[in-house]
């Protein structure tokens, strides 16, 4: 099952080879030592929607960074056409026709939407570039795929949302016949995701070839012909999508049976006396919020990238300056008033952020160093640090919270991303926090330490934590929260408890009756 | 990976049963994997002790008068002072503060400070206003750099044009002799073998910062914000200290680098120290020590200080005048940050 040949990764029905538009051939690209890609080929054919799954580290964005020419690969080669195209030449891929959506977004905040869209291919005359050339073009793509924006807005003022539509714009403007989009759903909610959809939909019937990368396999049987499914940089399968089964897919990005429906609601314990208080919180996109959280309960808090979650969270715990507002944190018979992140720190607070690699994690330090953080007061004496002790005391953490492998002096930056996140909860974990305080705790991360990710949760709220968790991932809140508050423009237009909420009732309350799907 | 298979069907139904077991598939995180480590990187880390030793061979073997006790107590002489002012400036580089560039009017202000204002006789009052005065640096670099969050190249700029400054209007540009004899003058000409006192002095400074480096807790907070400013921020850490720290360390660096030079060059001029500042860096870099903050290390930039001092040796003695000595330090630097910019993006961080 491990090893697949060459062979089968072309498709089934051989006509479709034959008109493939981009193919992969026998693609190897290797990192230091060890493989990324393995030997992978694949096939697409214009107006396709042909999906890519497999875990974080699976080779996914690897190979897609070959076929885009940024990567040159070891040994294989893209085919365009028929036509080898020059490897590891980026330019060389545009020309042919290849556009790719990145992860991560890369426009410029400085400049404005119709100047991100032309970057890098802005039309000039004589070294000046011509703007209403410029503004046209940037139109017809955002009009190509229906959505509209302010050419002139700088980009650092349009949602996370719009940017990915952004980016998407960027792509088209190139008039590619290759379309590849790399977890462009990930930030997005569910609305935004239906319209991405449609969208990608529509551009394939007009002959696109579009690969799509995704981590929510609902989305792959949604509007994908076919899936390739990848496992540590090897091609494990490529199938019609009809003749494919979700558990199937789960299972061969997994390498074995993992039971989808595992992940049940937790049975909330009686919620304790309250520990985190908060009254009248204001800060940037944050417009006057009260919230309480007792002992041993989960308080989820939804709502629409850009309504605020991220913000009321960080104001709330003094990771960023709070304009009005109290906080006070009751732990260990004593109430504190907390002002600062040290001092919330100080007083028990645990805080998974939003982005684990800027704000999380020291990537280039030690797991155990990364875990020693903001335990070292206990695993020093006198200012001098006691090694052996954060030896031990690292090793039992990355036990506690599934770290595979265990190898506490790895740099945290050589880990998957699932793997990352569990540091993260580990450094905190050994707090014994009071409080804790997660931002989309599983936001990029694989199915099993998705998993994992939420037995911790459970496992620090059944101990007596007071949890407060932002979460963009509808059945993640549903599953985890007890409460479920519901934020839009700032404040909290709505409260749930677990057994009221559904996923349609969150969207409409986080969506506003005036918002209507795209 | 193999077996990976076959346990499949084993752990299915325990697997179900429970949650804790689910990720526990064939062991290894895939990217671990492609992590040997590359070439570039061992170079920009490790580099230092090959290049240091081969450049000491070939400079032995080929270099007429170079293997000679007076010389190399000569390049001694030469390399503690720069050497004492890498040393501590490694901690601000550590904290991803690029470097600074204040050295040159701190190690000047000491140098004039212990000279003039001593005047051979008030050699403790004299010792303790330079350290005042380095005091004032730390604080002020590093309040500026660690607190208001401004950028340390301008900060430590604007401070070393404030100090040189001040130092000239002081002095009124004047150059001070010492004394022929007395407790600066014997420390200056006191040699040990092939050593100097002042070279002794460095490398007692070296394992003392070398400890507080790697043993301390402040150390490994100054190395976790080099790493990553935010998240050791937001882990509760007073990182204004820690920024106030490394320039502080620097300062006193710079002072005591001050201090050896102008006993061991009996004189002291505003001028002295030009240069400290990028042959200080060029040592630190050459030593391994990233730019981009987070990894270092005290001893390897004593190594560095020795090849820096080593190859300006070499260059004097093949008669190669300061221009040459000039374009060699800036080749050495743009080449070894280039070297931690490639082993970095090597590394895929």
């Amino acid at each position: 099952m491990d090893v697949v040949d060459e062979s089968d990764a072309l498709p089934e029905d051989p006509s479709r080879t034959g008109d493939a538009i981009i193919e992969a051939r026998g693609i190897v690209k290797r990192f230091g030592g060890a493989v990324a890609v393995d030997s992978v080929s694949m096939a697409v054919p214009p107006g396709e929607i042909h999906g890519l799954v497999g875990e974080n580290g699976a080779g996914k964005s690897t190979l897609m960074r070959v076929l885009a020419g940024i990567l040159s690969p070891d040994r294989g080669a893209v085919v365009v056409d028929g036509e080898e195209l020059k490897a590891g030449d980026t330019r060389a891929a545009l020309e042919a026709g290849i556009a790719l959506v990145h992860q991560e977004l890369s426009l410029v905040e400085e400049m404005t939407v119709a100047e991100n869209i032309l970057l890098g291919s802005t039309p000039t005359r004589a070294g000046l570039i011509k703007t209403g050339e410029l503004k046209r073009i940037a139109a017809e793509a955002l009009d190509e795929i229906g959505v509209s924006v302010d050419l002139d807005e700088p980009i650092g003022r349009l949602s996370v949302a719009l940017r990915q539509f952004v980016e998407i714009a960027r792509a088209v403007a190139r008039k590619p016949r290759v379309l590849i989009l790399d977890e462009p759903t990930a930030t997005l909610t569910p609305t935004e995701t239906d319209y991405l959809l449609d969208m990608l939909q529509r551009l394939s019937r007009r002959g696109l070839a579009i690969i799509y990368i995704s981590h929510r396999i609902p989305e792959i049987f949604r509007i994908c012909d076919r899936v390739t499914v990848l496992r540590d940089g090897r091609h494990v399968d490529t199938a019609a999508i009809s003749d494919t089964r979700p558990q199937d897919l789960v299972d061969q990005m997994v390498g074995r049976q993992l039971a989808l429906d595992l992940q049940t609601h937790r049975v909330p314990a009686e919620p304790g006396a309250v520990v985190l208080q908060a009254r009248g919180i204001r800060a940037p996109g944050v417009d006057g919020v009260d919230l309480e959280v007792r002992a041993g309960e989960i308080v989820g808090l939804g709502g629409l990238v850009g309504a605020g979650r991220t913000e009321l969270v960080r104001a709330i715990i003094g990771a960023d300056l709070r304009s009005a507002g109290e906080v006070t944190v009751a732990a260990g018979g004593r109430t504190r008033r907390v002002a600062g992140i040290r001092a919330a720190v100080a007083g028990g607070l645990a805080y998974v952020p939003e982005e684990r690699r800027t704000d999380g994690l020291a990537l280039t330090m030690t797991v155990a160093e990364n875990v020693a953080l903001p335990n070292r007061g206990r695993l020093s004496r006198s200012g001098v640090l006691l090694f052996r002790k954060i030896a031990d005391f690292a090793l039992g953490l990355a036990r506690t919270v599934g770290l595979r492998p265990p190898e506490i002096r790895r740099e945290v930056g050589d880990f998957s991303g699932g793997n990352q996140q569990k540091v993260v909860l580990a450094k905190w974990l050994g707090r014994r926090p009071d409080v804790v305080v997660l931002d989309e705790p599983t936001r990029g991360v694989d199915v099993g330490a998705k998993v994992e990710i939420h037995r911790l949760v459970k496992d620090l709220a059944d101990g007596g934590a007071a949890v407060l968790m932002v979460s963009s991932d509808l059945p993640e809140l549903l599953e985890l929260s007890d409460v479920i508050h519901i934020l839009r423009d700032g404040r909290i237009v709505g409260t749930l408890t677990a057994e009221e909420a559904d996923e349609k009732l969150v969207m409409s309350l986080a969506s506003g009756e005036a918002t209507v799907a795209a | 990976m193999t077996s990976e298979a076959s346990g499949e069907a084993t752990t299915t139904s325990e697997a179900a049963a429970r949650t804790a077991d689910l990720g526990d598939r064939g062991g290894a995180d895939p990217d671990i994997k492609r992590r040997k480590l590359h070439v570039l990187e061992q170079m920009a880390n490790r580099g230092i002790f090959f290049f240091t030793a081969a450049l000491v061979l070939i400079a032995a073997l080929f270099i007429d008068g170079f293997a000679s006790l007076e010389n190399i107590t000569d390049v001694f002489h030469r390399a503690a002072p720069i050497g004492i002012v890498a040393v501590g400036m490694t901690f601000v580089v550590i904290s991803a503060n690029y470097l600074d560039l204040s050295v040159v009017a701190q190690v000047a202000t000491a140098a004039v400070v212990l000279i003039g204002v001593s005047n051979n006789s008030n050699i403790p009052m004299a010792i303790g206003l330079a350290l005042l005065i380095a005091l004032a640096y730390g604080i002020v670099n590093g309040v500026a750099v660690g607190v208001f969050k401004a950028n340390a190249v301008i900060v430590t700029l604007s401070t070393t044009f404030i100090g040189l400054g001040l130092l000239r209007w002081a002095s009124g540009g004047s150059i001070y002799f010492g004394p022929s004899d007395g407790p600066i003058r014997s420390f200056g000409t006191t040699e040990i073998g092939p050593f100097p006192l002042s070279m002794i002095v460095l490398v007692v400074i070296a394992i003392g910062l070398h400890f507080l480096l790697n043993r301390t807790t402040f150390g490994f907070l100054l190395k976790s914000y080099g790493s990553n400013r935010n998240a050791t921020r937001l882990a509760g850490v007073n990182t204004a200290l820690v920024v106030v720290g490394a320039f502080l360390i620097s300062a006193l660096g710079s002072t005591i680098g001050g201090f050896v030079l102008a006993a061991f060059s009996n004189t002291a001029v505003s001028a002295m120290s030009s240069g400290f500042d990028f042959e200080a860096l060029a040592a630190i870099i050459v030593g391994g020590t990233s730019v981009f903050g987070g990894k270092g290390s005290v001893l390897r930039t004593l190594l560095g200080v020795v090849f820096v001092s080593v190859l300006t040796n070499i260059m004097v003695l093949s008669g190669l005048g300061f221009g040459y000595q000039q374009m060699a330090i800036g080749a050495l630097i743009a080449a070894a940050v280039s070297v931690d910019a490639l082993a970095r993006r090597a590394a895929g961080k």
